[in-house]
């Protein structure tokens, strides 16, 4: 009986293991792979090659270019409609091309003024030709899409489509393909995320947000303070406050029936929220004890406090309410809310929202209401447009692109330039296939490519010793400037200081309030040091509007290379420009915001101060202070970075304060992990500093003062009031006078009335760039002069360039970057590479 | 015994529904995705989670979770990590990746453990005992992470026997792709040769001692006749439901495994939803976790009775 059992037991195992293997190993072939085609280069035969190894070696063997690319995460969904992170969007640029695209001015494409490569061309791609303006006649034919009477110019434009494009399978791609995308990008019941790009940002087509928000209803800000909307006989019971805005809730927050919080709340509205996140409000509370008239924050009113202004129309026809239509064959008409012109107009139709109308159809689908499409999740569900097709795909795994035969640029002789080396003309797109792989350790991504497995490798801040001054490393910069915003929050610094547990006669923050005391903090750390101790990718930060902000997208030119942003830095820093004759650019690179001998005249400064006011107390008459000032670092998660940071800056700080009245008594300490919550804190006054910044639209630096001045963006919004300070420019030799929310508001478009009485408007294309550019300096210069902000780091990132490959040209460009994958040239073709590599052992050296 | 099996799987299916709908509670209290303010993205999101009922109460959401599932086996649509796509098929897409991982490690660390384990059983007390003892110890006490790591650097790195990562693909029975797992299946393998090891040492040890394997020696036997017929057979009843713990055990530790060799399989796509708050997703694999350790622990208790005769499941007497 034993026997017997233990061979069914036997048996029984190996059932099981059979049938599990069987279960799985039903498909043995490559996942989702199609039909692949041949990697043989592109149909224009003329196109010179470079020069490999391969090929002067054996030439008759077909040669192969392939990019091997790693991702952490990878795409899962990249429909242009619904895709919503930029991981989502890799595949993009291989499967997709825009109406207009950039490239590098060459010969072939010259630019005036720029030598070739240092600045860029935009060129029609989806569209045949640029587009032509035909606002008078669309105004007088088509009164529906609302162009104002005033204009002639900006608001509609015909373009031409490219007749040679088409779809992988070689479908034609025309006018209808365009407005059919568009209609389902916009339909109501779709619910796409992108559909706001269409409409909510720089391109805002007309009709497009009407038709998109079919049914809902709108808010807006009363626009006044609640008095002055009480005494304009607004009535109380139409007002809602904006729980997600003021009190920064979302609908995690629920009601006692576990219902979700709505982001508009009526004022009369007692249902408490947030009882299940320890944070519980009522739409009444809010009202009653802030925002109400005499309420202690009814400042905010105008911007917290809405009514319902109406509600989106239903019913909405396609055709006669969205500005986009078919004009042609091959033509298009689209028709903008706001207009849009030169450059902006050419960026804004860089990217491209068609679709495939069968494959879209066949993908969409709908359960209980909600509508869902998996177009674009996978090799079957994916039709390209551009230079490449995807022909592999594996979730979280791997992806493949492969030449796309049937586009257009292969043959039309317009995808080639003249390398700036050797004079010669080449196709673009080198590469002919491209792998990219979930990599998701950095240190695999490093072996992987030390093994000539990876084109690239993203340097971490162990690899800066070792490779820093590689012939390969190639360092990028990025918008962002991160600062040290320092508490000035007087209310809430004196309530903390009553709580039971702070005991006054051995710690204090009130000497934060203390501008000697912020303006040496401001000066006790040494930027670049600070970059390479925490985080060598970066570089030291001086000034908040950082060194990738272009203010010209026309010829590229930078905002920092301005006289206005080198004197606001001179100014601020107090830089002797006679000391340098006037050379403003000398003036700028002696800066290093570094001064320990003033910054210890300053705590001395301070202490004096801090003894008069009150802050602080020097009982034993030693020249000392009897208090430590522990200053809370606002922590989100805490990490080994944040750990770096300080550490460095408590040993700067011990350093600097040696001799001072503050020796040893100024310290910075990680607060509790805050979670999301850590700005809130920060705003609040609850928390004393935290390493933040900001980024904004790379072509657009005078978007950035908003940030700065208004108290919905504001980190600062507690301790200073933007319109309580005053700022004197001279406009058009015009001395004008107006507080800082007022400068900001014109330079970003708005008519805003001066004291003076005069309107002004310094928006984009009305007033004249230098006198942008002033305005920006000088606010750029107030902002700094609070010492609310203490720029410390300039964002970038450093990364190795396997020597597989190599640039068409290096220096980094903010549109065109080093030219990507259009650009890419190679020192070896994929077997030279492999023979190279295992010359040099199987593992290289950089 | 039929009586007994059917009352633990009802045991088991109760226990299941209870553990689920804690999840879903759970889950769905976390505060869902940040969503940036002033972004007109936003609208969308909130107007998407408002029709697919994340703001009506937990029970009416958990109601019509169990609807779908038993009358359409519908488990939702993924809302973060693969927007709009059925979570059913992406689950069993990403499960032979994980399931052979873990065969192929099972399968590797049984013999090996078990052989370990009988050697040192009996060289019991020789430097040979000491010594596969001690890296026992060392092994169990060491995370799997750590052997990922030192096997990528080794064994792919220095010496390229090995690709870093799991072949891409779904040709799960080819050379290649067994060839590519092995890096990953020997990281969790380490920890279970060593389990498997130190508990048949421990129960090889105890029953060579019995008074029964003296009598087997006496009447004749060879030691190894002994081992073989008699003491090995004992010890099963501690081994063959270890091998089914170690199982499950693996499952979850090939989470963090699957992660660092890019293998595509359920347990970094558990990991992914909980971090991107992709409720459905997280539900899915919750169960199958759930149900999968569970069911375990059914078979380990029934397999007493079939390898011990003297253990008889469901017996009032």
């Amino acid at each position: 009986m034993s026997k017997k059992l233990t061979k069914v037991i036997a048996l029984a195992l190996a059932l099981v293991m059979v049938f599990a293997l069987a279960a799985c190993g039903g498909n043995t072939t490559t996942p989702t792979q199609t039909e692949t085609p041949k990697t043989d280069a592109p149909a224009n035969s003329d196109t010179p090659k470079t020069d490999t190894t391969a090929e002067s070696e054996t030439p008759a063997a077909p040669v192969t270019y392939t990019y091997q690319d790693s991702v952490s995460t990878m795409a899962t969904n990249w429909n242009p409609h619904t895709y919503q992170t930029a991981d989502d969007s890799y595949p993009a640029d291989f499967l997709r091309v825009g109406l207009y695209s950039f490239i590098y001015n060459d010969e072939l494409h010259p630019l005036e003024g720029k030598d070739p490569y240092t600045g860029y061309v935009i060129v029609p791609e989806m569209a045949a030709d640029m587009p032509v303006d035909v606002t008078e006649q669309v105004k007088a034919e088509h009164p529906e899409f609302g162009i104002p009477e005033s204009a002639t110019a900006g608001y509609a434009y015909t373009i031409d489509l490219n007749p040679l494009a088409t779809w992988e399978d070689g479908t034609p791609i025309n006018a209808d393909t365009y407005v059919y995308s568009m209609k389902k990008l916009l339909d109501p019941a779709l619910l796409n995320y992108r559909a706001a790009d269409y409409y909510a940002q720089g391109l805002s087509i007309a009709g497009a947000e009407n038709y998109a928000n079919q049914g809902k209803l709108e808010y807006g800000a009363i626009g006044v303070t609640t008095t002055e909307y009480l005494a304009n006989g607004g009535a109380v019971e139409d007002l809602y406050v904006d729980a997600y805005d003021f009190w920064n809730a979302d609908a995690s927050y629920l009601d006692e029936a576990g219902n979700a919080l709505p982001q508009y709340v009526s004022v009369l509205d007692e249902t408490v929220y947030g009882a299940n996140v320890d944070d519980a409000f009522s739409g009444k509370q809010l009202y009653d004890e802030y925002l109400g008239a005499g309420a202690p924050y009814e400042a905010y009113s105008s911007d917290e406090l809405y009514t319902v202004t109406g509600q989106y129309a239903t019913g909405l026809d396609y055709d006669s309410t969205v500005g986009l239509y078919k004009s042609g064959e091959y033509q298009i008409t689209i028709v903008f809310a706001k207009s849009l012109a030169g450059f902006n107009l050419l960026y804004n139709l860089g990217s491209n929202w068609i679709v495939k109308e069968d494959l879209y159809e066949a993908n969409l689908s709908e359960s209980e209401g909600v509508w869902s499409s998996t177009y674009n999740t996978s090799v079957e569900t994916t039709s390209s447009y551009g230079p490449y097709k995807m022909t592999v795909y594996q979730a979280d795994k791997f992806m493949k692109f492969e030449k796309n035969e049937n586009w257009y640029g292969w043959t039309d002789g317009k995808h080639v330039y003249v390398d700036p080396e050797d004079g010669e003309t080449y196709q673009m797109y080198q590469t002919d296939i491209i792998e990219c792989e979930v990599v998701p350790e950095a240190e695999t991504n490093k072996l992987m490519f030390l093994k000539g497995e990876l084109m690239g490798y993203g340097l971490q801040a162990e690899d800066f010793a070792t490779y820093r001054n590689s012939d390969y490393v190639y360092f990028t910069p990025d918008e962002t400037i991160f600062f040290l915003i320092l508490n000035g929050y007087k209310d809430a610094i004196e309530g903390r200081e009553k709580a039971d547990d702070f005991d006054t006669a051995t710690r204090d923050l009130q000497m934060l309030l203390n501008l000697n005391f912020r303006k040496a903090i401001a000066v006790t750390y040494d930027k670049e040091l600070f970059a390479s101790t925490v985080s060598p990718a970066r570089s030291g930060g001086y000034a908040i509007i950082g060194n990738a902000y272009v203010y010209d997208p026309e010829t590229g030119a930078m905002y920092r290379d301005t006289d206005q942003a080198k004197q606001a830095l001179c100014d601020f820093y107090s830089v002797d420009l006679a000391a340098f004759n006037g050379d403003l650019d000398a003036a700028v690179a002696s800066i290093t915001g570094y001064d320990p001998e003033t910054a210890k005249t300053l705590f001395g400064e301070a202490f004096t101060e801090g003894l008069e006011a009150g802050y602080i107390t020097d009982a034993d008459a030693d020249g000392k202070c009897d208090q430590s000032i522990v200053i809370e670092y606002s922590l989100s998660a805490d990490s080994d970075f944040m750990t770096k940071t300080i550490d460095y800056l408590n040993e700067k700080m011990n350093e600097v304060t040696a001799g001072t009245p503050f020796e040893g008594k100024v310290s910075f300490a990680k607060s509790a992990p805050y979670g999301n919550d850590w700005s809130n804190k920060l705003k609040a006054g609850l928390a004393d500093t935290a390493l933040a910044g900001w980024s904004g639209s790379r072509m657009d630096p005078f978007s950035l003062t908003d940030l700065y001045v208004n108290p919905s963006y504001q980190y600062d919004a507690g301790w200073f009031d933007a319109t309580k300070v005053d700022l004197t420019l001279s406009v058009e030799g015009e001395e004008v006078t107006m507080n800082l929310r007022q400068w900001s508001d014109a330079l970003n478009g708005a008519t805003v009335t001066a004291p003076n009485g005069k309107d002004y408007c310094f928006g984009d294309g009305i007033a004249d760039v230098e006198t942008r550019l002033t305005i920006l300096a000088a606010l750029e210069g107030k902002v700094l002069g609070t010492y609310d902000y203490i720029p410390m780091l300039q964002n970038a990132s450093a990364a190795l360039l396997s020597k597989q490959v190599f640039y068409v040209v290096e220096d980094w460009n903010p549109i065109m970057g080093r030219g990507g994958i259009t650009y890419m040239k190679y020192n070896y073709d994929d077997a030279a590479w492999a023979e190279y590599v295992a010359s040099q052992g199987g593992t290289l050296t950089y | 015994m039929g009586k007994y099996v059917a009352q633990r799987i009802a045991l088991m299916l109760f226990t299941l529904l209870i553990i689920t709908l804690i999840c879903f509670v759970l889950v769905r209290m976390l505060p869902p995705a940040e969503l940036p303010l002033n972004d007109p993205h936003t609208a969308v999101i909130e107007a998407r989670r408002e029709a697919q009922g994340y703001n009506k109460p937990y029970l009416v959401q958990f109601g019509i979770f169990l609807r779908n599932i038993f009358t359409k086996f519908d488990w939702g649509l993924s809302d973060k990590l693969y927007f709009g796509q059925n979570v059913a098929d992406i689950f069993l897409q990403k499960l032979p990746a994980t399931v052979f991982t873990n065969l192929y490690s099972i399968i590797l660390s049984i013999p090996i453990g078990i052989g370990l384990g009988i050697w040192a059983a009996l060289k019991k007390n020789t430097w040979v005992d000491y010594f596969i003892s001690t890296v026992t110890m060392v092994v169990i006490s060491v995370p799997s992470f750590v052997f990922a790591f030192i096997i990528q650097y080794v064994l792919s790195y220095k010496l390229g026997w090995f690709p870093f990562l799991m072949k891409a693909g779904t040709d799960w029975l080819s050379w290649d792709m067994f060839v590519s797992m092995l890096p990953a299946v020997m990281s969790l393998s380490f920890g279970v040769i060593a389990g498997f090891t130190r508990t048949t040492r421990a129960e090889l040890t105890e029953v060579l001692t019995s008074e029964f394997m003296l009598l087997a020696r006496t009447k004749g036997l060879t030691k190894a006749q002994a081992t073989i017929r008699h003491a090995l057979k004992n010890c099963a009843v501690v081994i063959v439901p270890a091998i089914f713990g170690e199982f499950i055990g693996i499952m979850s530790g090939s989470l963090v495994i699957e992660k660092i060799f890019a293998i595509p399989g359920v347990g970094n796509l558990y990991l992914n939803a909980i971090n991107a708050r992709d409720y459905n997703i997280f539900m899915l694999d919750s169960c199958f976790y759930t149900a999968v350790g569970l069911a375990a622990g059914i078979v380990v208790d029934i397999s007493y009775g079939f390898i011990d005769p003297r253990i008889r499941m469901g017996s009032k007497k």
